[in-house]
C-alpha cells in the first residue's frame, strides 16, 4: 500500500502532481473525450465534419429499424456461442502437457505453443484467407484428401443444400450460406496461446500427491479431470470466457479482413462493429455510426455487469 | 523393494506417449500456417501448383521472392519498428511515472485519479473509433505516424499502470526513505530505485505493448493515406488486395513481417511466455 501522508507533507511533494499529469491529460484526451463526443454525437446527423444537426432521437429510432444491425447482432451471437465451443481445445492441451511428467517437455511444448504470436495476427489472418481460396487453397486440399468433400458432398445429396457438389470446389469465402461456417472453422485446431498459458498456470497448484493418490484409486483419466483438474481451472476458464465474449461482440477485424467492409457477399458476415466502421468510413454516417456504438457499448456494459453478478471469479 | 520405483516410473513414461502423440498431432495443425509460409515463400507459381505441400530442393529456391518481399515491405517495417519502439518507451515511460506518483504516497486527490483511470478498464472503447478520427483530424494529425503512437501510449496507460502500481507498492519502503535521506529528488527516485528494481515486470510489459502495437491495423488503416507512411498492417492490407496470385511472393513478405518478432522471441523466450499469461488480465 501507498504510504499515508500528512496535508503539510503533502503540499510540501505538490511536485509528484506532475508525475500524473501526462498520462492523466492523454487519457482525458484520447479515452474520455472520445467517448463523451460517441454519445453527444449519437444525436446529431454528422458526417464528420464542422456540419451537423441536432435531430434527438432519430439515429436510435432508425437503428431499431435497422435490418442489418439486427442480423448483425444474430450472427455475432452465433459466433460467440460457437467461440465458447472453441475453447475446448485448449483446455484439453492444457490438461495433457500438464499431465506429462517430464518437466522438460512441459517447457518445451509451451514454447512450441507460442510461436504462433511470432507471426504477426495479421499474417496469420490471410494466411488462413490463402486456406479458403476455392482453388488453390490448402482447406479444399485437405478436404479432398482425406475424404471430408465426398462426405459433405453425400450429406449435400441426402439435404439437399446445394452447396457442397463433386468436382466442384467448396467456395468457402463467396458463398453467402458458408460464410459463418468459415467464420467459425477459421483458426483450426483453435489453440489459444494465452488460454492455454493460462490454465496451466492454474494446473500448476495441483500437487502430485493428488494424482498418486487418484492412481492409487485407480481413477480414470476422465474422472481426473471432471473432479480435480477442472474444478481448479475454474477460476481461469471464467476469465476468458468473459474476455472471449467482450472481445468477440465488440471485435470486427477478422470480418473486415476475410470478407471486406460490407460483410463479404449477402453481407453474411456483418457483426454490429463492422457495420459501425461501415456507416461512419463507407457511408460518411458519423452520427448514426456513434448510435450504433453506443448501442453496442450499453450492450457490452450489461453484459460485463451480468457476467460480474453471476459468473463470480473468485481470486 | 527397490524394484518397485523404477517400475512405476517406467509405467508412467509408457503411459505419457500418447499423450506426447495427441500433442504434436495438435501441433502439427496448430503449426500449418507457419510451416506452410516457409516452405511457400522459396516456390513460385508453378511449383506451388505442382508441390504445394512440400519444401522443394534448397538449391531451387526462389530467393527473387525474398528480395521481392523486402523491397516491398521492407519500409512498411521501418515505419512499424518507429511506431512500436516510440510507442513502448513513451507509454512505459508515462505509466512508471504514474504508477510512482500512486504508489509512493497516499497524496490528496489520489483515489479519484485511480478510479478515473481504473474505469476505463472496464469502460468498451468499441464506439471510440469514430469520434477518435475526427479529433485526430481536429488536431491535424490524421496521415501522420505519430497519431498511432500518441494514441497507442494513450490506450496503453491503464494496463501498465495497474500492473506497475501493484509492483511498485511491493518494492521495500527503507530504500525510497534512504534515498531521500541523500536528498535525492522523486525523479531520482524513480530513476534509480523503481526502473533498476522493475526490469522483469517492465519487459515483460514492454513485450506486451510491442506486440499490440506490431499487430495494430484498424487505426493505421483508417488514418494513413499515404505508402510511404504506412505500418505493416496497412501494408499487408494493400498487398492482400493487390498481388493475389504470387503466393511465393506474398508468403516472403509475411515471413519478413514476422522476422523481428522472431528476433525478440529468440532472446527473451522466458519473458515472452510469462507476458502472454500475465496479458490475459488486461481487459
Amino acid at each position: 500500500m501507498a504510504q499515508s501522508i500528512s496535508k503539510g507533507k503533502a503540499i510540501k511533494e505538490w511536485r509528484l502532481y506532475f508525475f500524473v499529469i501526462p498520462s492523466l491529460i492523454l487519457v482525458l484526451v484520447f479515452s474520455y473525450f472520445p467517448a463523451a463526443s460517441a454519445v453527444y454525437h449519437s444525436f446529431f446527423d454528422w458526417a464528420g465534419g464542422d456540419t451537423k444537426q441536432l435531430i434527438g432521437w432519430d439515429n436510435f429510432k432508425r437503428a431499431l429499424g435497422d435490418s442489418v444491425l439486427w442480423s448483425s447482432f444474430v450472427t455475432v451471437f452465433i459466433l460467440i456461442v460457437a467461440n465458447v465451443f472453441k475453447m475446448i481445445p485448449s483446455i484439453f492441451v492444457a490438461v495433457m502437457v500438464h499431465r506429462l511428467k517430464s518437466d522438460r517437455w512441459q517447457y518445451w511444448y509451451r514454447v512450441l505453443l507460442v510461436i504462433p504470436m511470432i507471426v504477426p495476427a495479421l499474417v496469420t489472418l490471410f494466411i488462413w484467407k490463402f486456406f479458403f481460396d476455392p482453388n488453390l487453397g490448402v482447406l479444399n486440399k485437405v478436404m479432398d484428401f482425406t475424404g471430408m468433400k465426398n462426405l459433405l458432398v453425400g450429406l449435400d445429396g441426402v439435404f439437399g443444400w446445394n452447396l457442397f457438389l463433386d468436382g466442384i470446389p467448396i467456395a468457402w469465402l463467396s458463398e453467402p450460406r458458408l460464410i459463418i461456417p468459415s467464420l467459425i472453422l477459421w483458426g483450426f485446431p483453435w489453440i489459444g496461446v494465452v488460454g492455454v498459458l493460462i490454465y496451466l498456470a492454474g494446473l500448476q497448484s495441483i500437487s502430485t500427491d493428488i494424482y498418486e493418490a487418484a492412481d492409487l484409486d485407480g481413477v480414470s483419466g476422465f474422472q481426473k479431470f471432471v473432479h480435480i483438474e477442472f474444478p481448479l481451472i475454474l477460476t481461469q476458464i471464467r476469465l476468458m470466457l468473459i474476455l472471449l465474449v467482450i472481445a468477440t461482440i465488440q471485435g470486427y477485424g477478422l470480418q473486415l479482413l476475410l470478407l471486406g467492409d460490407s460483410g463479404g457477399p449477402g453481407g453474411r458476415g456483418m457483426v454490429p462493429g463492422l457495420w459501425m466502421y461501415n456507416r461512419a468510413f463507407i457511408a460518411g454516417e458519423f452520427g448514426y455510426a456513434c448510435a450504433i456504438g453506443m448501442i453496442l457499448f450499453v450492450f457490452i456494459l450489461s453484459l460485463t455487469y451480468i457476467q460480474n453478478k453471476y459468473v463470480r471469479i473468485d481470486k | 523393494m527397490s524394484a518397485e520405483p523404477i517400475r512405476t516410473l517406467g509405467s508412467h513414461k509408457q503411459r505419457d506417449w500418447p499423450k506426447h502423440m495427441a500433442i504434436w498431432a495438435i501441433l502439427a495443425i496448430d503449426l500449418l500456417p507457419f510451416y506452410m509460409m516457409v516452405q511457400i515463400s522459396f516456390k513460385d507459381n508453378t511449383t506451388f501448383n505442382l508441390n504445394p505441400w512440400f519444401p522443394t530442393n534448397p538449391l531451387t529456391w526462389v530467393w527473387s521472392n525474398w528480395t521481392y518481399g523486402m523491397e516491398l515491405i521492407g519500409p512498411y517495417i521501418a515505419n512499424t519498428v518507429f511506431v512500436a519502439v516510440t510507442t513502448t518507451t513513451v507509454t512505459l515511460f508515462l505509466a512508471i511515472m504514474a504508477a510512482y506518483f500512486f504508489a509512493r504516497y497516499k497524496m490528496p486527490f489520489s483515489s479519484v485519479l485511480w478510479s478515473a483511470f481504473i474505469v476505463l478498464m472496464l469502460m468498451p472503447a468499441v464506439a471510440n473509433i469514430v469520434p477518435l478520427f475526427a479529433l485526430l483530424k481536429d488536431l491535424g494529425l490524421l496521415n501522420t505516424l505519430w497519431a498511432i503512437i500518441i494514441v497507442g501510449v494513450s490506450v496503453g496507460q491503464v494496463f501498465n499502470l495497474f500492473v506497475l502500481r501493484n509492483f511498485i507498492e511491493d518494492l521495500p519502503k527503507d530504500l525510497f526513505e534512504a534515498a531521500e535521506m541523500d536528498g535525492a529528488n522523486h525523479f531520482q527516485q524513480v530513476m534509480n530505485i523503481v526502473i533498476p528494481m522493475s526490469g522483469p515486470i517492465i519487459g515483460t510489459l514492454a513485450i506486451l505493448a510491442f506486440l499490440r502495437t506490431w499487430n495494430e491495423f484498424l487505426l493505421p488503416l483508417i488514418i494513413l493515406r499515404d505508402q510511404e507512411l504506412f505500418t505493416l498492417g496497412v501494408g499487408l492490407i494493400y498487398l492482400d488486395g493487390e498481388y493475389v496470385k504470387q503466393w511465393g511472393k506474398i508468403m516472403a513478405a509475411f515471413f519478413i513481417a514476422s522476422i523481428p518478432l522472431i528476433i525478440i522471441f529468440l532472446f527473451t523466450m522466458k519473458l515472452f511466455v510469462r507476458g502472454l499469461s500475465a496479458g490475459a488480465i488486461k481487459g
